[in-house]
């Protein structure tokens, strides 16, 4: 133990010019391997639910419930089903990490303030911006796509289960494999998938923000005011002018879609879910200047999160 | 030598508490400096100043490098432990090393291992199963491991057992320190490192009270003890502050030579602990 560190070192003696820093690629993926040590539900949660379906898909009866069932002996209603498979076994995969999802970006940066860790962080040649936008690529990147190819997983894995129950016989054929429609609802989705992401990216954004800057309960500063704001509003004036608008940037995304124009289920049979691409009016939402404007607010958001954390001082 | 630390002018106030009251001081390269005070002293203030974690006014630059613009670049060269119990609960120690060797570009993880298997930490523990010293153990390994020009603790053994905190110093000045390297460390358990500082610097009610090198300590400073009945004698040339002990007298003189003071009792350099009383209660208490 009586070595000095001087010693040690591969690089000799220390020179006094600034050593320079590391990639900051390779920065940004350690610091978010540590995101995911730290909140494990980011990715236990959709594995749990994606156990689930296998489950289900194993042991599970099939019970398609619509006005009319579908015929089953036509191939198409069989490629339709198999298609829409892959948006049922989506959805609570998108619905739970939507909640998980939340949490952590309301729960990332206050939790270091709340151990204390944050000075342990601050300690290490990590800056601000680096740190929030790594927290921010996770919660709002990395998790949805992830969950997006989790989801193509959990389908594969869904077919193929029914498919070894439908050649043992012990299942009718109630779906049919067909490699384009599965190419278009993978589209279908994928889309959706980046145009959400898009779309709710203020909602994101604002989280962080309260995560930063909340003294305690972020999640009552996460949602009291847009209880409160509305009801004032309401109060106060009589207009709804408040609940419009958060309804608007919680589902306008679907409205300018045009969402409730696709025919997937109707009574005269079923439709695959890759219908939609001819339907859906991606140019309307790409285009909308909402969804740029909401974008440029998220910047807006992550640049006060990332400055609160640089210049925060609790004494 | 340049300076690795130089401040001129810090001023803090929170609210209408003043941390920090127009300080000024200067830390040279490969010292030790004990930055020393009473609680609310403004020590911690100035201590996150210097790491570029609080705003101020005044003019600082810490490796050449100002901490309010220039703090990443700075953390590649300062370390700090910031108190115990820091590391986040959750984590584990073979990411901790992961971790720091995944940021740090100064980080030689072989090092921080070979310190952790004389220790009884394992590898997949996470902090939140180890104990205080343990943990601070584990935050020294990560520390050790990084080839940092300044090293900054604050109160880095608060709440360990006299046995963790030894071993802790003794880590500290065997394996890491070296003339190439500084340290400022501040602590309220004076006694036990004071003959670790090369430096002090004194700070009460957010002012110097005192900056020096431990060997101009001696030159400037004299400590006398003396019988009572003989106190009157002494108190002609002016003591700054006295106490008595087991009925006799300790005088603490600033400026006065050997000769002065010699025939008047038993003369010593005091203890920096000793002087730090000293100067505190002159200005009026902590």
């Amino acid at each position: 133990m009586n070595s000095t560190l001087a010693d040690t070192a591969p690089d000799g003696p220390r020179s006094d010019a600034a050593p320079a820093a590391k990639e900051p690629g390779a920065v940004l993926l350690t610091l978010v391997r540590r995101e995911f040590w730290e909140h494990r539900a980011l990715w236990l949660a959709p594995l749990c639910v994606v156990a689930l379906l296998a489950l289900c898909a194993a042991i599970g009866r099939i019970h398609i419930d619509v006005d009319e069932a579908p015929d089953l002996s036509s191939e198409s209603q069989r490629v339709a089903i198999f298609s829409i498979i892959q948006l049922v076994l989506a959805a609570p995969l998108y619905i739970v990490i939507m909640f998980v999802g939340s949490y952590y970006l309301l729960d990332c940066l206050y939790a270091e303030r709340k151990d204390r860790s944050i000075l342990f962080w601050k300690s290490l040649p990590v800056s601000d911006g680096l740190t929030v936008c790594a927290k921010l690529l996770v919660g709002l990147v990395l998790v949805p796509f992830g969950v997006f190819g989790l989801a193509l997983l959990a389908h594969l894995v869904f077919t193929a289960i029914l498919g070894a129950r439908v050649a043992l016989g012990t299942l009718p054929p109630v779906l049919a494999w067909n490699t384009y429609e599965w190419l278009r609802t993978d589209a279908v989705m994928l889309l959706a998938t980046l145009l959400v992401v898009l779309w709710w990216a203020p909602i994101a954004g604002y989280l962080l923000l309260v995560s930063a800057a909340a003294r305690r309960a972020p999640i009552l500063w996460a949602t009291l005011p847009f209880v409160l704001g509305p009801v004032l509003e309401w109060v106060a004036f009589g207009t709804r002018h408040l609940l419009d608008f958060i309804d608007y940037r919680a589902n306008g995304i679907w409205w300018l879609l045009g969402v409730e124009k696709t025919r997937i289920v109707t009574k005269h049979g079923l439709y695959s879910v890759g219908t939609a691409l001819e339907v859906l009016d991606f140019r309307a939402l790409l285009t909308s200047v909402d969804l740029w404007l909401g974008l440029a607010v998220t910047a807006g958001l992550v640049y006060a999160a990332i400055r609160i954390r640089r210049y925060r001082d609790d004494a | 030598m340049t300076a690795v630390i130089e401040a001129r002018g810090l001023t803090k106030s929170y609210g209408a508490t003043r941390a920090l009251d127009d300080v000024s001081f200067s830390v040279e390269a490969g010292r030790i400096v004990g930055l020393i005070g009473p609680n609310g002293a403004g020590k911690t203030t100035a201590l996150k100043a210097i790491l570029g974690l609080t705003t101020f006014s005044g003019e600082l630059r810490v490796l050449g490098l100002d901490p309010r613009r220039e703090r990443d670049a700075l953390m590649r060269e300062v370390c700090f432990i910031a108190d115990v119990a820091v590391l986040p609960r959750w984590l584990r120690v073979s990411q901790a090393l992961e971790f720091v060797a995944g940021v740090h570009p100064r980080f030689d993880r072989a090092v921080a291992e070979s310190f952790l298997r004389k220790t009884d930490i394992h590898m997949g523990s996470r902090v939140r199963e180890l104990s205080k010293g343990m943990v601070t153990q584990l935050h020294l390994a990560l520390v050790l491991a990084i080839d940092a020009r300044l090293l900054v603790l604050d109160e880095p053994t608060l709440g360990l057992d006299l046995l963790y905190r030894r071993s802790f110093y003794d880590t500290l000045l065997n394996d890491y320190f070296d003339k190439q390297r500084t340290i400022l460390l501040t602590t309220h358990q004076v006694e036990e490192v004071e003959n670790l500082f090369t430096d002090v610097i004194f700070i009460n009610h957010g002012r110097v009270a005192l900056s020096a090198s431990v060997e101009d300590l001696g030159s400037r400073y004299q400590q006398l003890t003396l019988a009572s009945e003989q106190a009157a004698r002494a108190r002609v040339l002016q003591p700054f502050y006295e106490r008595e002990v087991f009925g006799r007298v300790a005088m603490y003189f600033e400026g006065r030579s050997a000769a002065e003071l010699g025939g008047l009792g038993e003369l010593r350099t005091p203890s920096i602990a000793d002087l730090f009383v000293a100067k505190m209660q002159r200005m009026g208490g902590p």
